[in-house]
């Protein structure tokens, strides 16, 4: 008797729950097609009467770091102290949560109107996904298409539209302590085979050479971003990120056997794997690491007399006949397509592009403004460095995980740790990369 | 009361405990079943591409690496602890002294989140820094200690020990519980028989303690499978998926690489693995029940 009742009741619940699942992706696409302008007219007069007149804009950003959230939070108030009739609900998420929740952010019925973001790639899969507003009028008004240098203008621009603004850039070099290769005599090596002999130099005197930290994978990518750079030219790197030519070109292969050199030599800090980036800062802190391959946020992360007894250089030249290419990741801004309040929004974006926000990252974080309205004789002697570096370089990339998609990026980055773990297996890895590259860019 | 409203009441009350798991739990699993049928990056519409996700994951090295690991973790979860905790409450189920601080202490580990466990522990790991590495260099048994968390051979096992160190206590708990119930004449009467020590242990209080053993069992396998927090904040499945499990492989799929139809169709593997586990388990209780 009982039995017979929990089998009608576990009936019920079942056919309940078909019911239910059926329903559901119906009811997913129901809520898409749902103007959200609709409920805009609902919301804003609400709004308008409980806060007389005042405008909301919510700004979601991913400057998690102490330097850089204290910054992001100064300009909020003081935009709020220029325009006391707008409110700006600011939200900081940590780098990596963003990345994941960012497709979230954007599909939720109230997506956030201001988003920090990447230039390039990452931010063209949005645009292509209708999930970014136009903001050629801002473009316009704001005077920016003067200001704003030429490549950063088609770096924002799709199909003669502007959706996106680039606010800040940083390079990337071989970060060493001067005092290290001053006791040891050591010359900035400025072709391969000097800086193999500085490697050399350092590992017989007891230092570790390359400090890096392998745990979250990305400080290795850039030393294949470099190497293919160098060996193989910035054309065929690019070439490769958007999936035009095939990981098992033996010009790929190429760039493993010079990496492997490092490897084989001990040139690296043993057990890379299990610091992340900034942990594998201590011996380089210690001086017992004299270089580190790196983005100028390394700066962020050094105390004050370790970042006086600090330089870089341009990662040596392979083949001097190749064009020269450099790592420089632009981050920005753009404000996503739902935004609710997209007058408010943009007001808060002509604020985040102006001279004064640049000079002000500039001058607290030592980022490279994207303005080029912003006084240049303010920078740092490793600014200007740092400018000079990227100025010699006939060909920017962002960076291999920007570069390329997401997918494509995670499956390189873990044949990358495979080969430093095992560098006999690079074949099978190759091949593998190549059958990934196929199936992901055949997707899409 | 009318017979047909007695019989109506209990199932009234059903009724919001049940729309609520209909709502959370049943419609998302069926929802992440259709959800494996498509092709999803969580932004444009679901696209229905049929099995394709399936014949995909069976054809990928991530996905073989990761359940093997994950069985891996299965076999030494339903022996380890459970002989450790067994032993443990044995032990501890005397009047020894101090015998209430080992309790807690054993137990211990169990209250800490496991994303805390993991980072304690990853910084024990640390190869240079750490306690283990610099313990095993200071007293000369190696000139360097192992990458406990950066050698691909060892890594995997390196956090099942973390996992192993949560388990125990809790399964002592659970068993010191057991003995508690099972009747002392039992013991004392063996005991006058002339059984020895090891002869009543194995041929009284063990089978005792059979319905525990069974409930731990169960608990270390759905523990096993679901294993998640202490491989993200530890590797993250690095170095090179050495030690990736299939939780933590749906988790990059689906939020890293934006392939949620993917992850959806490694989700249901995984809920059709812990499935015929728990029908089996499932199946056991109904026998013993019958036979009573």
């Amino acid at each position: 008797m009982n039995l017979k009742k929990m089998q009608i009741v576990f009936g019920l619940v079942l056919v309940l729950s078909l019911i239910l699942s059926a329903c559901t992706p119906e009811t997913v696409t129901v809520v898409e097609e749902v103007e959200v302008p609709v409920e805009v007219e609902v919301e804003v007069p609400v709004e308008k009467e409980v806060f007389v007149e005042k405008q909301t804009v919510i700004y979601n950003s991913m400057n998690g770091d102490p330097d850089p959230r204290a910054a992001d939070e100064e300009i909020v108030k003081r935009f709020m102290e220029a325009n006391p009739d707008t409110e700006v609900i600011h939200s900081i998420v940590a780098h990596e949560d963003f990345k994941t929740a960012i497709r979230a952010y954007l599909t939720a019925s109230t997506p956030p109107d201001v988003l920090t973001w990447f230039a390039g790639n990452r931010a063209r899969f949005f645009i292509d996904n209708d999930q970014i507003m136009d903001i050629s009028d801002v473009w316009e008004s704001e005077g920016w298409n003067e200001s704003y240098p030429k490549g950063f203008q088609a770096m924002s621009t799709v199909d003669g539209a502007q959706y996106f603004l680039p606010t800040s850039w940083y390079w990337w070099a071989v970060y060493y302590r001067v005092s290290v290769f001053e006791e040891l005599g050591l010359e900035v090596p400025e072709t391969w085979d000097e800086f193999l002999a500085v490697n050399e130099t350092l590992k017989e005197n007891g230092y570790t050479p390359i400090a890096i930290g392998t745990k979250y994978r990305w400080t290795a990518a850039a030393w294949f971003d470099y190497l293919n750079m160098r060996i193989n030219g910035p054309q065929f790197h690019i070439d490769l990120m958007l999936g035009k030519e095939s990981y098992d070109d033996p010009r790929v292969a190429e760039v493993f056997k010079y990496w492997r050199v490092l490897l084989d030599n001990g040139y690296f800090l043993e057990d890379a794997a299990a610091y992340s980036w900034s942990e594998a800062l201590e011996p380089f802190i210690a001086g017992e690491a004299a270089m580190y391959l790196m983005g100028d946020f390394i700066r962020d992360s050094l105390p004050d007399e370790v970042e006086a007894d600090l330089d870089f250089f341009r990662f040596p030249i392979i083949d001097p006949s190749m064009p020269i290419g450099e790592d420089a990741p632009t981050d920005g801004y753009f404000l996503s397509a739902n935004a609710a309040n997209p007058e408010a929004a943009k007001a808060f974006l002509a604020y985040l592009g102006s001279v004064e926000v640049q000079t002000y990252n500039a001058e607290t974080l030592g980022r490279l403004p994207t303005n080029s309205g912003v006084d240049r004789s303010l920078f740092t002697e490793s600014q200007q460095k740092g400018m000079e570096l990227i100025d010699g370089a006939d060909f920017v990339a962002q960076f291999y995980d920007r570069d390329t998609t997401p997918e494509m990026a995670d499956e390189g980055m873990n044949a990358f740790m495979a080969f430093w773990d095992d560098p006999d297996s690079i074949e099978t890895l190759l091949a593998d990369l190549e059958a990934a590259r196929q199936e992901i860019f055949l997707e899409e | 009361m009318s017979r047909t409203k007695r019989d109506i009441i209990p199932y009234l009350f059903l009724v919001i405990p049940v729309l609520i798991y209909i709502i959370w739990v049943i419609a998302p699993m069926f929802y992440t079943f259709y959800l494996s049928l498509t092709n999803w990056n969580g932004l444009t519409t679901p696209e229905f591409i049929g099995f394709k996700n399936y014949t995909k994951l069976f054809n990928d090295k991530v996905f073989y690496i990761s359940l093997i690991n994950n069985l891996k973790w299965l076999g030494v979860f339903i022996t380890v602890p459970v002989a450790l905790g067994l032993g443990l409450a044995m032990m501890l189920n005397t009047a020894i002294p101090g015998e209430k601080f080992f309790k807690m202490t054993f137990y211990m580990p169990m209250v800490l989140a496991m994303v805390v466990s993991g980072l304690i522990w990853g910084w024990m790991y640390h190869p240079k820094g750490g306690l283990i590495n610099t313990v095993i260099v200071s007293a000369g048994v190696m000139a360097k200690g192992p990458g406990w968390l950066s050698d691909r051979d060892i890594v995997l096992w390196s956090i099942i020990i973390v996992a192993i160190w949560r388990q125990v206590g809790y399964v002592m708990v659970l068993y010191l519980a057991g003995l508690k119930s099972i009747n002392p004449q039992l013991l004392e009467a063996a005991t006058v028989d002339g059984a020895n020590r090891w002869q009543v242990f194995w041929g009284i209080i063990l089978p005792l303690l059979t319905p525990v053993t069974v409930i731990v069992l169960v608990i270390s396998v759905i523990d096993s499978l679901r294993a998640f927090d202490l491989v993200s904040v530890m590797t993250r499945g690095g170095p090179a998926n050495a030690s990736s499990v299939l939780a933590n492989f749906m988790y990059i799929e689906s939020f890293n690489n934006y392939k949620m139809g993917y992850g959806a169709a490694i989700a249901v593997i995984l809920f059709l693995i812990s499935l015929s586990f728990i029908a089996l388990y499932l199946w056991r209780v109904m026998q013993d029940e019958m036979e009573y």
